[in-house]
């Protein structure tokens, strides 16, 4: 009490320094991870006005850095100054201020796949020297990023992975390497085609499982398919 | 297996051809299981009387087969059988693609045989007498020329397999022993490939079936009269042998001692769906693959098509290089093809694998075929109903084929980890996910993780009830357009009949290719 009463003096700097050195060694403890206000609060017994005073403080002096976490959500997080922050709060190299850089993974798929497509048949490797020769990213990208780029093109149904067979079009790929080739004959962002249950309204109805012959949403009632036979 | 809105469909299928009386005779035997004609007469509460015609009914329309069950008594007395009833759900979803059936025959063979056909389609089942006599109504000739035209365009239909002898009316099938139920349980231990266990319905279809030697003969008058062994066999066999033929007739008791008259012919639902399976299989493969290479693969089927023993067939009978380049240029898209070329569709063929070679012998992955087409079918609904993102997720999972935590999905499907598990939720809600939660105990506290999974089986029947949902929505779309077609006097006749025509071309198109779609994941 008395403590609190006292004039702003050296006195009273080692009071807040005291509780700024808590303040850090629990942001210090958790390392590449950061910690943020809430989980201070519960690791040291201090008020909440204290804490965000001393992290105020370590902040000005340079002790502590704000870092953007991909997990915290909304909530500010703080780390101190020594270390770097780890994958798990950034999201990795695809992350940038805790948000997934989309425009930058958008280009260099559509780039990935325009070199596949030129190489009818390509590797990981002969695709990662491609995109190094041409200059795509102003950032080195490594050959594990490259083959997370190769991956999603995969799952977007625009590439197909494949196993050399060592002859014909796989013929200067040795047996049994995995290779990629892009897909049928639709140009890139084509889109698959469309399923007999997708091209009809109740393939695509939020409701489906709603929908009863003689209910409240049934085929007669049903706006979908009104829209649909609008002639 | 059927499905709850299989069910509904087949119920909507029997009413819209046969009324309601027949329908939920059928519905019961459908939902119940087989039942003997007292049990359906309590659980309908129709008249015995009632219950017996309409079963009649399904029974000549191939809907329904009798069987006796023999159930053995455990004290040793005789053992006691009742007559069964089974609804055979795949014959009562046929009967809404005879327009297909009919479409197969018109192409390979003559109208003859196409307005034979639809008479056994429209009649369920036929003797010889009431085929010539339904022919004879219609045209000026003697008897004995239609007689000899309607023989001429069965002993073809018989030879494509599209015809067949009608099954046993009651055959009685016996319970497995304790010493066969053990051998069948050591061989699903031991065997690598699990094998579908058969049901109660695939044992009385096997089991009412006529043996292969008679199944698609016709053992003409000329044949009957003969006395022993010198006249040619006027019909098509699949096994060679006149006195074979005799012997297999002759043991085939429930046919009469050789009473070829009464015989009962029907269409043999199994080749024509054979028929769209190869179909639907080279459509899949056009989608991917140049000419060359779909001219190769239908040059396969055309040549192992007689040998599949079922529907289902997983692999077809491997071929030489040879063989496939003799069967290619016998077409007319393959007459100008080179060896080579038909070497090189083979490599093409192998990627994906819809061909797979073994010390120079080629053989078709039907399984293989059919199993991307349902997950590029799957793939689309998610698609179309939740998003790219989810599509993404979705293939993740389905190549992948066992579990993946959240973030894991985030990172390969670069979608917000936070926006995750929104996605997953939403395809989980739905049943096209499986969940597990896992707890793990950290250094301070207990962590929990939740794994996503595909799981294909059930996956594929969820799917398969929402296509007959669908369906079914569809069939009551179609009704009620019809309907209003009645009411619609104000507006001028052009317009109307241009809507009409319209709505009707877009309703009829859809059914036929959702019941594709469904063939695909029901029947192939």
């Amino acid at each position: 009490m008395s403590a609190k009463r006292k004039r702003p003096g050296p006195a009273s700097d080692s009071i807040v320094t005291e509780h700024e050195k808590m303040v850090h060694e629990v942001i210090r403890s958790k390392k590449d991870m950061g910690a943020s206000q809430w989980e201070m609060k519960r690791e040291i017994n201090v008020a909440d006005n204290v804490i965000t005073k001393c992290i105020k403080s370590l902040l000005s002096k340079s002790l502590i850095k704000e870092v953007k976490s991909i997990q915290s959500r909304g909530r500010k997080h703080y780390m101190s100054a020594e270390f770097e922050p780890s994958n798990e709060i950034t999201g990795g190299a695809w992350y940038v201020e805790g948000s997934l850089d989309t425009e930058y993974i958008n280009v260099l798929k559509e780039q990935c796949w325009r070199k596949i497509y030129g190489m009818k048949v390509a590797t990981l490797e002969g695709i990662a020297d491609a995109l190094k020769r041409s200059n795509v990213s102003q950032i080195e990208l490594s050959k594990q990023q490259v083959e997370e780029i190769v991956k999603a093109l995969v799952l977007d149904n625009q590439v197909m992975e494949v196993t050399s067979t060592g002859t014909g079009e796989f013929a200067s790929i040795p047996v049994g390497k995995v290779c990629y080739k892009c897909i049928g004959k639709r140009g890139y962002g084509g889109e698959p085609k469309l399923g007999a249950l997708a091209s009809i309204p109740c393939g695509v109805c939020p409701q489906i499982s709603h929908c009863t012959p003689d209910g409240i949403i049934s085929p007669i009632t049903c706006a979908y398919y009104q829209k649909w036979l609008d002639f | 297996m059927a499905t709850q809105y299989g069910i509904k469909c087949a119920v909507n299928l029997i009413t819209a051809h046969f009324g309601d009386l027949v329908a939920k005779v059928c519905e019961c035997l459908l939902r119940k299981g087989p039942l003997t004609l007292q049990a359906t007469v309590r659980f309908t509460e129709l008249t015995s009387s009632q219950v017996k015609n309409c079963l009649l009914v399904l029974i000549q329309h191939n809907c329904v087969q009798a069987f006796t069950l023999e159930q053995s008594v455990e004290h040793g007395d005789a053992a006691k059988a009742n007559t069964q009833y089974i609804a055979l759900f795949d014959n009562i979803i046929h009967r809404w693609r005879f327009s297909k059936f009919l479409n197969i025959v018109s192409q390979n063979l003559d109208k003859q045989c196409v307005d034979l056909l639809e008479a056994l389609l429209q009649h369920g089942r036929l003797t010889l007498k009431q085929m010539s006599d339904r022919a004879k109504s219609g045209q000026n000739e003697g008897d004995d020329v239609i007689l000899d035209a309607v023989q001429e365009a069965i002993i073809k239909l018989l030879n494509a397999h599209f015809i067949e002898r009608c099954p046993a009316s009651e055959p009685v099938l016996t319970n497995p022993t304790k010493q066969e139920l053990a051998a069948r349980k050591r061989a699903a231990k031991s065997a690598k490939i699990v094998q579908e266990q058969e049901t109660l319905e695939q044992r009385v279809v096997e089991a009412a079936a006529p043996s292969e030697a008679l199944r698609f003969l016709l053992v003409t008058q000329t044949e009957l009269a003969a006395d022993g062994g010198k006249d040619e066999i006027d019909s098509s066999i699949v096994t060679p042998g006149e006195k074979r033929k005799r012997d297999a007739l002759e043991s085939e008791t429930e046919y009469g001692a050789a009473d070829e008259q009464v015989v009962l012919w029907r269409a043999n639902f199994e080749e024509f769906i054979r028929h769209l399976r190869h179909k639907a299989c080279i459509e899949n493969v056009k989608t991917r693959l140049d000419d060359g290479a779909v001219t190769v693969l239908k040059a396969m089927m055309e040549a192992t098509r007689s040998t599949e023993k079922k529907v289902k067939t997983e692999n077809s009978v491997p071929l030489s290089l040879s063989s496939i380049y003799e069967e290619v240029i016998k077409s007319e898209e393959g007459r100008n093809i080179t060896f080579d070329r038909v070497r090189a569709s083979l490599i093409q063929l192998s990627c994906p694998p819809f061909v797979k070679a073994d010390n120079e012998s080629y053989s078709i992955d039907f399984k293989k075929i059919i199993e991307l087409a349902q997950n590029e079918e799957a793939e689309s609904i998610v698609l179309k109903r939740y998003g790219k993102d989810a599509y993404r997720m979705f293939r993740l999972l389905s190549n992948s084929g066992h579990l993946l935590e959240t973030d894991k999905i985030a990172d390969a499907t670069f979608v917000e980890k936070k926006e995750t598990p929104k996605i997953l939720y939403k395809l989980w809600k739905d049943d096209y996910l499986q969940m597990e939660k896992l707890q793990v105990t950290g250094a301070k506290r207990l962590q929990q993780f939740l794994l996503w999974k595909v799981n294909k089986n059930i996956l594929r029947e969820h799917v398969l009830d929402e296509m007959f949902h669908a369906a079914l929505n569809l069939s009551q779309r179609v009704a009620f357009e019809s309907e209003q077609e009645k009411e619609m006097l104000n507006i001028p006749k052009d317009k109307l009949r241009d809507r009409l025509r319209k709505v009707a071309l877009l309703l009829g198109s859809s059914q036929m290719k959702l019941d594709d779609a469904i063939m695909l994941f029901h029947d192939f």
